[in-house]
Parts: C-alpha cells; sequence; structure tokens
C-alpha cells in the first residue's frame, strides 16, 4: 500500500498563507467577543483584526521576487497577486477605523468577522487564475457582504441588503453561465488554457461576454451600477468605505487577469472592446449623475462609479504599463476615497452618519483642519494637483494616447471636467459664508480613530503625487 | 534656491492657520515681508542655473525643473511685487485666511511661470486655480457663487485640455523637460496628425486664461467679486499666464502649428481689442470698466504675440509687464474709493477730488498709464507692437488697433471724471484721504510704470532662454 501523499507540497500551502491567516483571524475575534466584558469587547475586535490585517500583508510581502502557481494553477502568487492583496489589506485596515460605526457594541465582534472573511475573499480574487478559484473567492466575498449591508437599523439597511443580495446573485448567474460556456469552448478551468484558440468562436465569446458581465457588475461600471448608490446608502458606513475598495480590487484584479493574460492574442482586442465602452460610459454617466446628490454616500458612490472607469481604462489597449498605471490609480483611489469616508465618519455623531451635504456647511470655520483635509482629498478625486489623482490621471491620459485609445482619453477629460462640479460644490459648502442659524455646532465625533486614517491617506496622496512609483514586475499573471 | 520661490509661500500660506484667528495683524505682516522678500530673492536670480530633480522616467521623462530667466524673470518680479503691494494696504475681513490664500496664490502662480517641465507647467497651472477658487467663494459678495463656478469650469476645462496635451506631447516626444529649449526642438519630430491636436488643446487652456474673445464671460464677474488685493493680483499676472504660454511653450515648441493659427488668432486678438474697449466705454460698475479694458489690451498682445515680428515680440514682452502693473494699480485704487464710498459705480460718485487730492492723484497716476501716456510704461508697450505690426505688413490690423487706443483714452478719462470731478454727492460720508500704508502700497507699482516707461529695454529684448520666436512674418496684410 502506498503512503499516503500530500496532493499538494508546502509551497502551494505558503502561497494562501496570508489570506489564510486572514480568514482564520475572525475565530480568533469571535472569541473573545464570548469571554470579553462588552465594554472591551469592540475595541479587542478591532486591536486582533487589525493584528491579523497587518500579519497577512506583511506574510504575503514575502512571495515577492518568487512568483509560483500554486494548486496545480488555481491561485497564483506573484507580483500582481501581492500588489493586489496589498491593497485589499490596506483597504481593509483603514475601513477598520471607521468601525465605530459598525453596529451595535455586541454585533461588533461579529460584524468585524464578517469584514475579515470578505477581505480573505477579495485576496483569494486576486490571485485566482482558474475560474473555480475565482467564483470560489467571488462568493466568499459576496456572501459576508450581504449579511453587514443590513447591519444598521434603519429601514434603507434593509433595502440594501436584499437589492445587493438579489441583484449580486444575478449577475453571478451570468458570469457562472459565462463559465460554463468558457469551459465548454475550450474543455479547461484554467485561464491559462484560454490562450489556446477555441475550437468553437461562437462559444468562446458568448462566454467571454457573461463572464465580463458578472464583473462589470461587481465594478459598478456603467449600465450594471444601478444597484451601488442605494447599497452605500443603506449600509453602514464602514462597510461603504470598504466596499468601495475591496470589492473593487478584487474584481479589478480578475478582469485585469482575464483580460491580459486569458485572452488567445489576435482575437483579444475585439472581445475587449465592450469593456472599454463601458469604462467610457461609466466616466460620464456617473459623474453626471454625481451632479444631483445631496448625501455624500450616495455622491460617493456615484463618484466611484466613474473612478473605476478611469482605472479600467487605463487597461485599454492592454498594454504592460497600462497594468501598472490602473493599479497606481487603484491606489490613489483607495486613499482619496477612504480619506474622504474617514472625514464623513469624524462628522458623524453617535447614532447619525454625517453623510449629508448639510453637515459640511460652514466646516472651513468649525473645524479647519478637517475642511482642509477634505478638500485635499476633493482636489485628488477630481484629479487636480499637488495630488496623486493628478498625476494618476495624466498616466492613464498617456497609456490611453500611447495604446491607440484617443478617444477614451477624450472622454476621461470630459469626465473629469463633469467631475469637477460635483466635488468643488462640496468645497464650496465648506468654506461659503454661511448665517449662523444653518452652521452646526461642532461635532464631537464617536472616536478619533478616523483621524489617524485621515493622516494617512493625506500623506499618502501628497507623497504618491509628488513621488508616483507605479509598482513593476506585475506581469506575468497566470502561469 | 529658485524652488523656494514656490515652496516658501505656499508652506508659510497653510502655516499661517497655525496662528490663532485674531492674528490678522501679524498675518498681513507675514504675508507683506515673504512677498517683498521674494521680490527681492527673486531680482539677484535672473539667469542663476536651473534646478531639476527627476520625477517621471516612464511613460515620459519628467523632471521638477524650474529656472528663472527672460521673459518669465520680469513676470515673476511683477508678481511679487502686485502681491506685496495688494497685502500691504488691505481691507478684507477674516484677514488671516486671506493671506493664507494668497501666499498659496503666490507660491502656485511663481511656479507656473518659472516651471521648465511641461508636466510641472500644468501641475501649477490647474494648482493656481483653487485659492482664486476659495478666494471667490468665501470673499465675494453674494450667496450664489455663481461667480467661483464660473471661474473654476471655464479654467479647469482649459487646464484640462492642457493636461491632456501635455500628456499626448509627452508620449510622442518622449519627454516633456522643454521649455526654454532652443526654438523648434519639437517642430520635426511631432507629426501634422498629433501636431494640430495637442497644438489646440494648448491654444484652447491659453485662450481661456488671458482670457480671449469669445472665452472671456468668466472675467468680468471674476474681476468684480474679487476683493481687491486679489484681483489686483490676479488681474496683473493670472491673466497674463496664457500669452506666457504662446510666447515660452506654443512659439518654441510647435511653430508650425502656431504659424497656420496665425489668421484666426488675429481674428480673435482684434475682435477682442474692440470689442472690450467698446463695453468699456458703457460700463457703471468700476472693476467692470477695468476687467473689459483688460480684454481690449490682452487683444492687443494677442496680435503682437502671433505677429511674428521681433519687435511686436519685445513690445508684447513689455506690455505684458505694464498691464500688469496699471491694472494692479488700477484695481487698488478703486478698491481704496470702494472701502472710504462703500460703492464702485461711477453714477453713485463724485466730487471726490476736492476731500481726497492725494487718491485722486494717485488714479491720475494709473489711468494715465493705463490709456498709454508717453513716458508711461502703458505708451512704451503699444508704441513697439504698433511698430512691430507694421513692420510685419498687417496694416489693417495696425489701423483697426489703434481705435481701441483712442477708446482707452475716453474709458479711463470716464472713470476717472466721474469719479472725482462733477458735483460732490450730498449722500456720500465724508472720510480721510488715503493713509500712508496706502500710498505706500501704490508707490513701488507707480515708480515701476515709470522706470519702465521710459527705460522698456531689458524688458523688450526679453532673453532668448524663454522666449525664442522665430515665425516668418505673417498676418492681415
Amino acid at each position: 500500500m502506498p503512503p499516503f501523499v500530500m496532493p499538494f507540497g508546502t509551497s502551494d500551502w505558503s502561497a494562501v498563507l496570508p489570506l489564510s491567516v486572514v480568514a482564520l483571524t475572525p475565530l480568533l475575534v469571535l472569541l473573545l467577543d464570548l469571554i470579553l466584558p462588552k465594554a472591551m469587547r469592540r475595541g479587542a475586535a478591532v486591536t486582533i483584526a487589525a493584528l491579523g490585517l497587518i500579519a497577512g500583508g506583511l506574510l504575503a510581502l514575502q512571495g515577492w521576487g518568487h512568483p509560483f502557481a500554486a494548486f496545480g494553477g488555481g491561485f497564483v502568487n506573484g507580483g500582481f497577486t501581492i500588489v493586489f492583496e496589498e491593497v485589499i489589506v490596506a483597504g481593509a485596515l483603514i475601513s477598520l477605523l471607521l468601525a465605530t460605526h459598525l453596529g451595535r457594541d455586541d454585533q461588533s465582534g461579529g460584524a468585524i468577522a464578517l469584514l475579515l472573511w470578505s477581505a480573505s475573499g477579495a485576496m483569494l480574487l486576486a490571485g485566482a487564475a482558474n475560474l473555480m478559484t475565482i467564483f470560489l473567492g467571488l462568493e466568499l466575498l459576496s456572501l459576508a457582504l450581504y449579511c453587514l449591508c443590513g447591519l444598521s437599523s434603519r429601514p434603507s439597511a434593509r433595502e440594501a441588503s436584499l437589492k445587493y443580495l438579489i441583484l449580486s446573485s444575478t449577475a453571478s448567474g451570468f458570469m457562472l453561465y459565462g463559465m460554463a460556456l468558457l469551459f465548454g469552448a475550450t474543455g479547461s478551468v484554467q485561464l491559462a488554457a484560454l490562450l489556446a484558440p477555441p475550437a468553437s468562436t461562437t462559444l468562446f465569446t458568448l462566454g467571454c461576454g457573461l463572464f465580463m458581465i458578472g464583473f462589470a457588475f461587481k465594478l459598478s461600471l456603467v449600465p450594471f451600477h444601478v444597484w451601488t448608490p442605494d447599497v452605500y446608502e443603506g449600509a453602514p458606513l464602514p462597510v461603504t468605505a470598504f466596499m468601495s475598495i475591496v470589492t473593487k480590487a478584487g474584481a479589478l484584479a480578475v478582469i485585469a487577469r482575464f483580460a491580459y493574460a486569458a485572452l488567445p492574442q489576435p482575437q483579444a482586442q475585439a472581445i475587449l472592446i465592450p469593456l472599454w465602452i463601458l469604462a467610457a460610459l461609466s466616466m460620464i454617466a456617473g459623474n453626471v449623475a454625481a451632479l444631483a446628490q445631496t448625501d455624500m454616500k450616495r455622491l460617493l458612490a456615484y463618484s466611484g462609479i466613474a473612478q473605476l472607469g478611469y482605472v479600467v481604462a487605463a487597461l485599454a489597449g492592454t498594454t504592460a504599463l497600462g497594468l501598472r498605471y490602473a493599479i497606481f490609480y487603484l491606489i490613489a483611489y483607495m486613499f482619496m476615497n477612504l480619506g474622504a469616508f474617514a472625514v464623513v465618519a469624524l462628522l458623524s455623531r453617535e447614532h447619525e452618519e454625517g453623510s449629508r451635504l448639510s453637515a459640511f456647511a460652514g466646516l472651513g470655520y468649525r473645524q479647519p483642519a478637517l475642511a482642509a483635509a477634505m478638500t485635499f482629498f476633493l482636489m485628488g478625486l477630481a484629479g487636480l494637483p499637488p495630488t496623486a489623482g493628478f498625476i494618476g490621471k495624466i498616466l492613464i491620459l498617456s497609456s490611453s494616447v500611447d495604446a491607440g485609445y484617443a478617444w477614451l482619453a477624450g472622454v476621461l477629460i470630459v469626465g473629469t471636467a463633469i467631475s469637477a462640479y460635483v466635488y468643488f460644490k462640496i468645497v464650496r459648502a465648506m468654506y461659503a459664508r454661511t448665517t449662523g442659524a444653518d452652521i452646526q455646532r461642532a461635532v464631537k465625533p464617536a472616536s478619533l480613530l478616523p483621524w489617524l486614517g485621515v493622516g494617512i491617506c493625506a500623506v499618502a496622496i501628497l507623497v504618491l503625487g509628488l513621488y508616483p512609483v507605479a509598482p513593476s514586475d506585475v506581469l506575468p499573471l497566470v502561469k | 534656491m529658485i524652488a523656494a520661490l514656490i515652496l516658501v509661500p505656499i508652506l508659510a500660506g497653510l502655516a499661517l492657520y497655525l496662528l490663532p484667528r485674531s492674528a490678522d495683524a501679524l498675518a498681513k505682516w507675514i504675508g507683506v515681508l515673504i512677498a517683498f522678500g521674494a521680490f527681492a530673492i527673486a531680482i539677484g536670480y535672473n539667469g542663476a542655473p536651473d534646478e531639476s530633480l527627476r520625477w517621471l522616467q516612464r511613460p515620459f521623462t519628467a523632471n521638477f525643473h524650474v529656472g528663472l530667466g527672460g521673459l518669465s524673470y520680469w513676470i515673476v518680479l511683477l508678481l511679487s511685487l502686485t502681491t506685496g503691494c495688494a497685502l500691504l494696504a488691505m481691507r478684507v475681513s477674516r484677514q488671516r485666511d486671506f493671506v493664507a490664500s494668497m501666499l498659496v496664490l503666490l507660491g502656485t502662480m511663481t511656479g507656473v511661470f518659472i516651471a521648465r517641465d511641461l508636466l510641472l507647467f500644468a501641475l501649477f497651472w490647474d494648482f493656481m486655480l483653487i485659492p482664486v477658487f476659495l478666494i471667490l467663494v468665501a470673499w465675494a459678495p453674494g450667496k450664489s457663487a455663481g461667480s467661483a463656478w464660473r471661474y473654476l469650469i471655464y479654467n479647469l476645462t482649459g487646464g484640462l485640455a492642457l493636461l491632456l496635451a501635455t500628456a499626448a506631447y509627452g508620449v510622442v516626444e518622449g519627454s516633456t523637460d522643454v521649455i526654454g529649449l532652443a526654438a523648434g526642438h519639437g517642430a520635426t519630430a511631432i507629426g501634422a496628425v498629433w501636431g494640430i491636436w495637442i497644438f489646440a488643446g494648448y491654444a484652447f487652456a491659453f485662450l481661456v486664461k488671458t482670457p480671449a474673445w469669445p472665452f472671456h464671460t468668466w472675467m468680468p464677474d471674476t474681476y468684480a467679486d474679487l476683493p481687491a488685493p486679489a484681483v489686483a493680483v490676479v488681474s496683473a499676472v493670472q491673466s497674463k499666464a496664457g500669452l506666457y504660454g504662446f510666447l515660452a511653450i506654443a512659439a518654441p515648441l510647435l511653430p508650425d502649428q502656431m504659424r497656420e493659427a496665425t489668421t484666426p488668432l488675429f481674428m480673435i486678438g482684434l475682435i477682442g481689442l474692440v470689442y472690450g474697449g467698446l463695453i468699456a466705454l458703457v460700463q457703471d460698475d468700476a472693476k467692470r470698466v477695468v476687467a473689459y479694458s483688460s480684454l481690449s489690451h490682452l487683444g492687443l498682445i494677442l496680435l503682437a504675440v502671433f505677429s511674428g515680428n521681433p519687435i511686436a515680440i519685445g513690445g508684447a514682452a513689455v506690455y505684458i509687464v505694464a498691464h500688469g502693473l496699471f491694472s494692479a494699480g488700477l484695481f487698488l485704487t478703486i478698491g481704496q474709493v470702494e472701502s472710504r464710498e462703500d460703492t464702485r459705480l461711477i453714477s453713485r460718485l463724485g466730487g471726490l477730488a476736492a476731500r481726497n487730492p492725494k487718491l485722486a492723484g494717485a488714479l491720475t497716476i494709473v489711468a494715465l498709464a493705463a490709456l498709454g501716456l508717453p513716458g508711461l510704461c502703458g505708451f512704451a508697450g503699444e508704441i513697439l507692437i504698433l511698430t512691430g505690426l507694421y513692420q510685419a505688413g498687417a496694416i489693417v490690423a495696425t489701423v483697426i488697433a489703434l481705435v481701441p487706443i483712442v477708446l482707452a483714452a475716453a474709458y479711463m478719462l470716464r472713470l476717472f471724471q466721474g469719479f472725482m470731478h462733477g458735483p460732490e454727492l450730498a449722500d456720500i460720508p465724508e472720510r480721510k484721504d488715503m493713509r500712508p500704508l496706502e500710498i505706500l502700497a501704490l508707490a513701488p507699482l507707480v515708480i515701476a510704470m515709470v522706470l519702465l516707461g521710459v527705460y522698456p529695454e531689458p524688458v523688450a529684448n526679453v532673453s532668448p532662454s524663454v522666449s525664442t520666436i522665430s515665425l516668418p512674418s505673417a498676418g492681415i496684410r
């Protein structure tokens, strides 16, 4: 009788070690939640979760420079995966700083556990290189989020949760059908296997289309975006912040890997054209819809739709530089966006989120430092110097022009011009002279932790704006 | 350190927020000190070696590259001088915050003029919108903020066109570190396909910023709503960024496209010249008179820039500085009248000269400089431009350009008479004449107007390091 052999070696397991750490930390969080007194629970949960995320982030760095396809190509650990894992960890960490608004005290342990599970799903997506792993990661990411969206006691929370569940499942359905067709056309679930010219082009193209629709939904590209504002509005603030970056990073990782490394060459550009059109639509429609918003979470939802359009536009032409610039802009967007969310958190009272636009009236006179920080984040989102948003836009513009997609660069410019009104509406509210009546009294924030988030984000935006480092060594993606 | 001319004002402006809100006087003197300090330091830096630091390597080379010389030297002097004078005698509420915005404005605008890299130029070009937008939002009268939006949206659209053009230039050329290089550097490489689009992007941004007809509609409201010290600096210097861009960027880097665009740009300049002069004649608001007169004067400079004649271009350089001096002087004087009488409408004022002889004297000098009295700076620029236009063979344009110069005399004297002469209006409160500080604030500008009027040569012979113009003569004949 032959001895039992583990089908996979140590290096396979060490490739998924970072995400395993992030996925196992919640067990500790839940355990502590049971034994600690009520007053200490939230603090303990946040601390343990932060430590788990930091550990995951540090462990992920160890794989740098040793690309390895684990589990027979199911999970590819390389520069690309690591960069996305770091983005997800950082996004989750900063969202965690806002977690003072995450449910009642007795819910916080469970909520934070769900947040980490969702993050581990996104990290799985970052490295997923076959259709099965992709689906596994996506469902892990989404299932936790369905619960988190309904956490608050407002009626809009239940709507958000249900809406997200139904629409997201529908999108998953599309994607699964697409995966089935791709499997039918190529006979393999490995992304690398799709590179070979398919037996049936029709089946293959249809499969690609359905697959991309599924992920366009996750990226909330127009016209698959309608769920975003409602879900963002209903979900608690830290969850909204988390979704705005971690979900997007996970979905972007998949779509980038698919676009760059899983399509047979002569047809690839033609198959991907719909994706660039969706990006163009998002840049315009996202910003136009944001014009009318009076709630910060809805406004940031629409702005996020447009910003992800910019990121996807950077991929147009699937050049190596374009991928690096998409990642750079995603990182810049993470800091600008989470910075803005942190400011909203600081304007929130115990039971009321400060996301109405009126909460910003006269902020420049009440809390000058907070208003200055918010102005800086909004300048970044609008693509103004001296922020990472400015340099990110320049990089995207040049990569689009370089790849022969000058029209996409033109659309980006138009979208940015519209967005200036969106973002500077808030700046105006903060600095316009107001009569005493419409200025609220300074809000004493429930926690000072979001200030840490504001500081980290502001410094990161300035530094990346003056000294832009786009990650190198992100290719190849599947082997 | 040339870069300190950018960094010190911006950082100092932000640091002012560390002062208590009540430290208005201290904030003001810090602002004055920094502005005049920048002036004193910049004087010594003419032609100093450039400073450069690597910024981007891919997708194209871009550097933090700054240098001071040629036309940019004179504009930086003008900028720091007008900022210092404007802050010296200001009367604005919430002074600490205002000085902070003005210092950030000083630093960012300096950046525009001393940047030697197109991407750095674009960075400051967009950056300098923010302080002006904030000043408009927080200090403009009324609550609608219409002028702030118009200012931001117009100029940002221009700025984004500039950004796209810069990205395209970088991709095509491989480097944006090209401002101040020898003429024709990029001309051979940039093909007709890209060249026309890149030029269109730059030209649009420059025309909006100048502003030239028909992109000028943001300007009168902005100028009317900005407090006097801010509008003095914006009209004196920010409006020159577009003209500077044509001279220092478009002419050397895109000479072929510049030549092809001569006829439409001549038309734009001529229409602005006449239209601005005519509208200025009938405005009641004194600030709008000066705003429309700027449209007229800047149209004249635009003609000179596109004439391709070296004399006219020397004249353009002189007139860029001259217009900066006298428009700053005009806006500051009008601001002093307004702070006394609570109005700046010509129809509401009259007979101020009897009680305010010093104020009347100050307004006389700046108005005479503006209408082109020989011996003052306006004349020096105008005569060089007209001579150059004539020499370039643009006879028709020269003749048309004479008309607004006559109009300038009419509207400037109308403004002066309306304010100073005529019967004293009964409902105007009696106020004191100019304070010593207000005289001190105008004196440097007046001295500079005289100096430039009698000895325009150093400015007219701007060093080729930044604006080498080698256009064959062209124009409307």
